[in-house]
């Protein structure tokens, strides 16, 4: 079936991302680029109206947004290199930023699992932070690698465990419906590196086993092919993948993986996808996010989403 | 060398065989230096260690306050108290004599403040404190409540008597220190990211007009304006690229104290006012000069 890209919101020329439905409506975040503003927001699209509106501003960089079981909201804000998680007063509240002593990077995208737990891949992404001590001040103080992470307990105290040892470039991560397994999108961009989707089997104790590789980008003679940059799954377990782009390869695409890996579905999107998430009443609209600031529903996938949050209507 | 001269000029300011000292380090990030003149003794903060520190000279260095709410600039008030510039707290607090603490501003028109960054107190009590809000957004820097409320980078005038905000300024991009001028007709006020200073007329109701540029700091070292102060003949002592640059009432800049590490903020000190502390990351330097620099107590021995 030939999915129908409808534009629901933008372009603003900002990217992107971060889609998240909150049960009525589809929240997304916006970064502008290439500057380093925090003059960033999470916008909200609600269908019923077509309207956009604010629903936070001054995000400071805040790039992928999850819901946790219990219906809050959590961020990513990479201008800032922590986790936050967005009360219901308005504020917002910084999570555990040090591992082992030391800050971790700048998250990218996030996971929470039935107990809680933050999973959020920890890459380089984007500008520096602006203000305070520079990167290079920062850098005796901060990690030195870029690995999946995980809050244990949604707090400013909880510990911090780094949960991959071989990654260079994570910009997702997913869980599966049985929390037997977690997706990553490793995605460097270096001609050198991976761009791949992985499978990492959950451990009994929590911990992460190898991974298998479940699909590989390729280059062709104009350059690599873009990895993954944000991911969903359908109730089926297959995972739902942005990734391409019109420099090389096959081009901007969402892939539908199964969960052994086998390309099911391949679908040329009008632009470069950062992230999609599936909403709507039945949890079966996707909606997709672009490097340009597009918004668009697909509603005619015949997928329905899996999440612990909101459940379908 | 400890210095570079621009003018003939800069002689007046500094010696140049003046050299720079150590007098304190392990520390982050510090800032708020300033001297107590009643006691003898410099406090500063250290923002991202989440401490006050207390140097008194021949003695050493202690912790006076921890955690601090990741506080940022001080001055002294009349009473020989600490106003603290709260950053993190998102707060304008005082020191009591007594231990305790008090918040004199928290909110602007119903909407919590951004993070203060500096703070200063003319002779008639009255407060000056700039609200940037890179407190929200700095590493390592970070309050119990990250979330920007005001729409704008803010310099404002805070009233004791009844604890009344007034909105001095609003078009920076991150205002960062602020210092009266010796008869405290000019007030300047910098911005870190425009890495220049701006002055303005105080006028008679306590607020400001007339803002025009003062001097621009540019040049390929690192650092930008960020702490800044006067010494008695009115000459302007700014945070800048290598260290802190000294430029005249008229703006022409006379020359620069080089400072072996960033330097967010420096302050007068020692009883003849002749020493200036540089806060500047991991330590605490200072070198002498040859013009006092003005106290931060509004009227100086008026605790005496």
């Amino acid at each position: 079936m030939t999915w129908e890209f409808e534009l629901v919101a933008g372009p603003d020329g900002n990217r992107a991302d971060g889609p998240a439905w909150d049960g009525e409506a589809l929240l997304f975040t916006t970064v502008s680029v290439p500057s380093n503003t925090i003059h960033n927001k999470i916008l909200r699209y609600d269908p019923g109206t077509g309207e956009v509106s604010d629903y936070r501003r001054w995000t400071n960089r805040v790039v992928g947004l999850t819901f946790a079981a219990d219906g809050t909201l959590y961020g990513c804000q990479s201008g800032a290199r922590r986790i936050l998680r967005y009360n219901g007063d308005g504020s917002a509240s910084v999570m555990a930023y040090k591992v082992d002593g030391k800050y971790h990077n700048q998250p990218k995208d996030l996971a929470i699992d039935s107990k809680g737990r933050i999973w959020f891949a920890d890459p380089v992404w984007g500008p520096p932070v602006v203000g305070g001590l520079r990167d290079y001040e920062l850098a005796p103080y901060s990690i030195d690698y870029r690995a999946v992470l995980r809050i244990e307990s949604p707090n400013r105290d909880a510990p911090l465990t780094r949960m991959t040892f071989d990654t260079t470039t994570p910009l997702d991560v997913a869980l599966s419906r049985e929390e037997d397994v977690l997706y990553v999108a490793e995605s460097s961009e270096e001609p050198e590196g991976r761009r791949e989707l992985r499978a990492y089997p959950i451990n009994a104790d929590g911990s992460l086993g190898d991974y298998k590789v479940l699909h590989s980008f390729g280059a062709d003679y104009r350059g690599i092919h873009r990895g993954i940059s944000g991911m969903c799954l359908d109730t089926e377990g297959n995972i739902i993948a942005c990734a391409g782009w019109a420099q090389s390869g096959p081009g901007s695409m969402i892939y539908v993986f199964s969960p052994a890996g086998q390309v099911l579905e391949t679908h040329p999107v009008p632009a470069e996808p950062t992230n999609c998430a599936f909403g709507g009443p039945g949890l079966s609209d996707l909606y997709v996010t672009s490097s340009e600031g597009h918004l668009y529903r697909v509603g005619n996938t015949g997928r329905q989403g899996w999440m612990l949050y909101p459940k379908a209507a | 060398m400890s210095s570079e001269s621009f003018s003939p000029g800069f002689s007046r300011i500094v010696k140049p065989d003046a050299t720079l000292e150590k007098i304190s380090g392990g520390h982050i990030f510090t800032e708020g230096p300033v001297w107590n003149n009643k006691e003898n003794f410099l406090v500063w903060t250290d923002i991202i260690d989440n401490k006050i520190w207390k140097w008194i000279p021949g003695q050493g260095t202690g912790i006076i306050m921890h955690p601090s709410g990741k506080a940022d600039g001080m001055c002294y008030d009349h009473d020989g108290r600490l106003l603290v510039a709260g950053w993190s707290s998102r707060t304008v607090w005082r020191w009591e004599h007594d231990g305790s603490t008090t918040v004199l501003a928290s909110h602007v028109d119903g909407k919590k403040l951004n993070t203060p960054n500096d703070i200063i107190m003319k002779s008639d009590g009255i407060v000056y404190f700039t609200d940037p809000s890179n407190g929200i957004r700095n590493v390592g820097m970070e309050s119990e409540d990250v979330q920007k409320y005001v729409d704008y980078e803010a310099v404002y005038r805070l009233d004791l008597s009844d604890g009344s905000l007034t909105l001095l300024a609003d078009d920076y991009i991150n205002c960062n220190g602020l210092c009266f001028s010796p008869d405290e007709s000019l007030l300047y006020i910098n911005d870190t990211a425009r890495r220049d200073i701006r002055v303005y007329d105080v006028l008679d109701d306590g607020t400001i007009g007339n803002g025009r540029l003062f001097a621009e700091l540019f040049h390929d070292d690192h650092g930008a304006p960020d702490g800044m102060k006067v010494d008695v003949e009115g000459n302007v002592y700014c945070t800048g690229p290598g260290g802190v640059w000294v430029t005249d009432p008229q703006g022409n800049h006379l020359g620069r104290l080089l400072v072996p590490e960033d330097c967010a903020n420096f302050g007068f000190g020692d009883p003849d006012y002749r020493t200036i502390y540089f806060t500047a990351r991991s330590s605490i330097y200072r070198i002498r000069v040859e013009i006092p620099g003005l106290p931060t107590y509004p009227i100086p021995g008026i605790s005496d």
